[in-house]
């Protein structure tokens, strides 16, 4: 860069002064009210609202459908990066385009299709009934709702990298006879290792924030189907601030734990990449 | 589908496989049905729902309020970005991770904080309020909301180009004489028009559909705030499938368009990224 | 016949990458498949290895067809241009997968390792990762990588390629002796025609997917069959009319002719030599110095040609008059190429 002059200098800490007021009143205010809500009536008020049993309940179950999630997109992610960029097929285009579909979907509607799919006016209602499986306004909804939305980010972290980089060892490990979970294991993931946790990091945010979806096809039953998002709206709109605050606090918690695990993983992810050729 | 060519890497029939059945059960089938359901309806039916006065004006709440927001976003996405890349000062690295926030806090906890905060009694709204401007409850409140959930996609369009945006381009044209108003004019803005458009239509298509930040600050008011998946909302509760899924489908037409023009977009943009630098 | 490849074809959707495409090499010995880039080279060491499938056409290894034997169990071993080694996997494990694959006990893989890490002399470097290696080590990680399960045919595409001018020398001596020490039947793809004429026992040349000739280095240097041969080696000049040139017989259908530096003597007027009267008169339009000599441009009869002076010789400078004797030309008609040789070679010499 070449000399700073008098009116660049000025340019540049007006822009930073912009950028920090932007980041404080956006950001970091919300964060910050958050906090101060939860606490306004002091710790014991915090630590009932948040030790309540329907807060206990929703926060497992937000817990296993954030689990659930993680754990089928990475099946997917993991078989699709593979299908989409060891092979050459046909119809490869359109598979790529109609993965990354769902994140273009209003969650509304994503909670919508799924309440159409199993629900009272679906052709399979019936015969969900004869066996005796609840979707709808049940946690297996509530499940395939969060897989839905959630759907690309484990795939579309994994794609780029694998594209970049070639077949060439895979071949390579293949010619001399090796199988292909050893392939997999010892050459291809030690590459993806670092974009694999930066997309379960993204999944699982998104998994446990997850509102609108989850909104509609949950039914909103407390103790049951309710997760902690759908626990806050609850008690925001009964007029219950402070407990609302509390539980929010803990999804506030979660958020910044995964903040620096991003920032972890995208920081170790680019260190490696340097010691590579 | 069939391969091409026959390839030495194995594992294409289960990856394949795996992907094709967890994606028809998760995203086709389920997007499917809500084709279906439309079409039992009768033209005049579907017509008839998307044209209520109430649905139109939510279209119109919606589409302003996105367009506002992902406005506002493009200019301050782009100075943030600017910022973080350009020049370096005092907490930066915070700055730079707080911009991840909108994708992990959970939009309902965002939306009842923003909600609080800009409430006549709020700290940021009660400021306002002395000059008789309203934030929530109002349309500006849902501008507020959407803003707060679209920025990252501007920023993080935005800064892979500044950052590859070869230094000795820039000081060339120092060299050459040109002001830095000029270089940032002719040279630094033309590259930066189309990563700006990115994060533009990736933040407007979001905001179209979102709905947990914004249903608290909305207050649902018919005519007023009441915004496309919120009215999508209300008719499921009560009952009316037809009219909701109607309306969904028309508003999942609208963000396909919107994917598809920032794909447009976007693929000119790789372009010019990789022949370029 | 140890390798043998019968009318193989091969497309990329509507792109001809081998057109039907034959040859055979004997076992023991090293062929360079040379040809420029995008010529098809990969292509036939990819099918021959079963990265790829011909369309048609036969492969066949020590007497069998193997078009439908997976790749792996092919007995081949593959050095790939980029080398493709194994980023995450120390020297000694690179070398080690082909043979953990194949289930041999940890004592024989230390064994076997520690045998070819001598051979490429990389001893003491057997924990570093690819990445702390330099490009000549690399290549002979991945070259002993391919050795390591004793493969019957060893196959190498552009194995110099991505290695710096000097190292590139030294590196081909030495896999020379190294694949005559072993015995391994080896194919290795080149564009580089140095390469191949200094390196390969036979070569292979190969044009747009097809193959224009085979045969030993000198005979496929100094009688191309084909026009495409004939213009790809040495540094030729090549014009359209060379009737302008008295000494040379016609030939029916001439399209090309193609004259090498080293078929041109530069004389200064002052020097003596041999065919002196037969000589043309030219015009030094250029001279340049290279690492073994000087390069001249001349420009005679309205063509310019390439000739190489030795430092010991008088000098010459630009826009100097000089004799020009040419004592042999190719002249292409078709796909076929003549060698012609200047009448006055025949003649007896009458020196005035
Ligand atoms: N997998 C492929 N798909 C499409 N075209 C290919 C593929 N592999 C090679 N080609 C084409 O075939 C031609 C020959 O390629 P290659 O065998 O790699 O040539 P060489 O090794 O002689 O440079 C090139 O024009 C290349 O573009
Ligand atoms: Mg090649």
């Amino acid at each position: 860069m070449y000399k700073e002059t008098k009116s660049s200098k000025a340019v540049k800490w007006f822009l930073i002064g912009v950028s920090v007021l932007f980041v404080v009143l956006m950001l970091l205010l919300p964060l910050i009210t958050v906090i101060t809500e939860a606490f306004k009536q002091g710790f014991a008020v915090y630590e009932k609202a948040v030790t309540d049993n329907y807060t206990v309940k929703a926060f497992w179950l937000t817990l296993e459908a954030t689990a659930l999630a993680v754990v089928i997109n990475t099946v997917f992610g993991l078989s699709a990066a593979w299908s989409l960029t060891k092979f050459h097929f046909r119809g490869k285009k359109i598979l790529t385009t109609l993965i990354d579909l769902p994140v273009t979907v209003s969650p509304i509607i994503a909670g919508l299709i799924f309440l159409l799919t199993f629900g009272r006016q679906s052709p399979i209602f019936p015969l969900l009934q004869d066996w005796d499986v609840k979707i709808v306004f049940a946690v297996p909804g509530i499940v395939l709702a969060t897989i839905f939305v959630t759907f690309p980010f484990i795939s579309r972290e994994l794609i780029p990298v694998l594209e970049a980089r070639g077949n060439d060892e895979e071949e390579a490990a293949a010619l001399m006879g090796a199988k292909g979970f050893t392939i997999f294991r010892k050459i291809t993931f030690p590459h993806i290792k670092w974009a694999f946790l930066y997309g379960v990091v993204l999944c699982a945010a998104r998994a446990m924030g997850e509102f609108g979806a989850v909104s509609v096809i949950s039914g909103h039953l407390r103790g049951k189907t309710n997760t902690l998002p759908l626990h806050v709206e609850i008690l925001f709109n009964e007029f219950q601030y402070v407990p609302a605050f509390a539980v929010a606090s803990i999804l506030v918690l979660l958020a910044i734990f995964i903040l620096i695990a991003r920032s972890l993983i995208e920081y170790n992810g680019k260190k490696k990449n340097k010691v590579e050729p | 589908m069939k391969r091409t060519n026959r390839s030495v890497i194995p594992g294409f029939g289960l990856t394949t496989g795996i992907t094709l059945a967890i994606l028809s059960i998760v995203v086709l089938i389920p997007l499917a049905s809500l084709v279906v359901f439309t079409a039992h309806m009768s033209l005049d039916e579907i017509v008839a729902t998307i044209t209520r006065d109430r649905v139109l004006s939510s279209f119109r709440v919606s589409f302003v309020t996105a367009f506002v927001a992902s406005l506002i976003n493009a200019v301050m996405g782009v100075v943030l970005a600017w910022v973080l890349v350009k020049y370096s000062f005092p907490l930066k690295r915070l700055i730079d991770g707080m911009i991840e926030l909108p994708f992990a806090l959970p939009t309902a906890v965002a939306g009842i904080a923003l909600t609080t905060l800009t409430a006549d009694t709020g700290l940021v709204g009660g400021f306002f309020a002395k000059f008789g401007v309203k934030i929530a409850f109002t349309q500006a409140g849902i501008t507020v909301a959407l803003v707060f959930i679209g920025i990252p996609f501007v920023v993080r369009a935005v800064q892979p180009v500044l950052e590859k945006l070869d230094p000795a381009y820039e000081e060339a044209a120092g060299v050459l004489g040109a002001s830095r108003s000029r270089i940032f004019w002719k040279i630094v803005f033309p590259e930066i028009v189309p990563a700006a458009l990115t994060g533009f239509g990736l933040a407007f298509g979001r905001c179209l559909g979102e709905y947990g930040s914004v249903v608290f600050i909305a207050g649902n008011k018919p005519f007023e705030t009441e915004i496309v998946p919120l009215i999508i909302m209300s008719e499921l509760q009560e009952y009316d499938y037809a009219s909701a899924t109607t309306i969904a489908l028309v508003m999942l037409v609208a963000s396909f368009v919107t994917l598809f023009l920032v794909n447009l977009i976007q693929t000119r943009n790789t372009r010019i990224l990789k022949g370029g630098a | 016949m140890y390798v043998e490849l019968k009318n193989i074809n091969k497309h990329f959707g509507n792109f001809k990458a081998s057109d039907n495409v034959s040859f055979g090499i004997e076992k023991g010995k090293l062929i360079g498949l040379l040809g420029p880039s995008g010529s098809g080279k990969t292509t036939i060491l990819r099918m021959i290895a079963g990265l790829e499938t011909p369309d048609n056409g036969d492969i066949i290894i020590d007497g069998k067809v193997i078009n439908n034997v997976p790749a792996s169990k092919r007995g081949i071993g593959f050095v790939f241009q980029s080398y493709a080694l194994f980023r995450y996997m120390t020297v000694f494990e690179n070398i080690a997968f082909g043979l953990r694959v194949l289930k041999k006990s940890d004592s024989e893989i230390k064994d076997r390792v520690a045998e070819l890490v001598k051979l490429i002399g990389l001893d003491g470097l057997e924990n570093r990762y690819p990445s702390q290696l330099s490009g000549g080590q690399r290549q002979r990680v991945a070259f002993a990588r391919a050795l390591a399960p004793n493969p019957q045919l060893l196959l190498l595409d552009e194995p110099f390629a991505a290695i710096d001018a000097k190292v590139r020398q030294e590196l081909r001596h030495w896999l020379k002796e190294m694949i005559a020490k072993l015995g391994v039947t080896s194919i290795f793809v080149t564009h580089d025609q140095d390469e191949a004429i200094e390196v390969a026992d036979e070569i292979i040349i190969m044009n747009k997917g097809r193959i224009d000739q085979i045969g030993k280095p000198l005979d496929v240097y100094s009688t191309p069959k084909t026009a495409f041969v004939a213009s790809f080696f040495g540094q030729p000049s090549i014009f359209k009319d060379y009737s302008k040139f008295r000494r040379f017989d016609a030939v029916e259908g001439a399209e090309q002719t193609i004259v090498r530096p080293e078929f041109v003597k530069v004389t200064k007027k002052t020097e003596v030599q041999k065919f002196k009267n037969s000589a043309e008169e030219g015009v030094v339009t250029d001279v340049a110095f290279r690492g073994s000599g000087i390069e001249l441009s001349v420009l005679v009869n309205g063509v310019t040609l390439t000739a190489r002076r030795g430092f010991d010789e008088p000098s010459v400078s630009v826009g100097e008059k000089v004799d020009v004797f040419i004592y042999r030309i190719f002249v292409t008609a078709g796909d076929n190429a003549y060698l012609l040789e200047n009448k006055s070679l025949r003649e007896p010499v009458v020196v005035i």
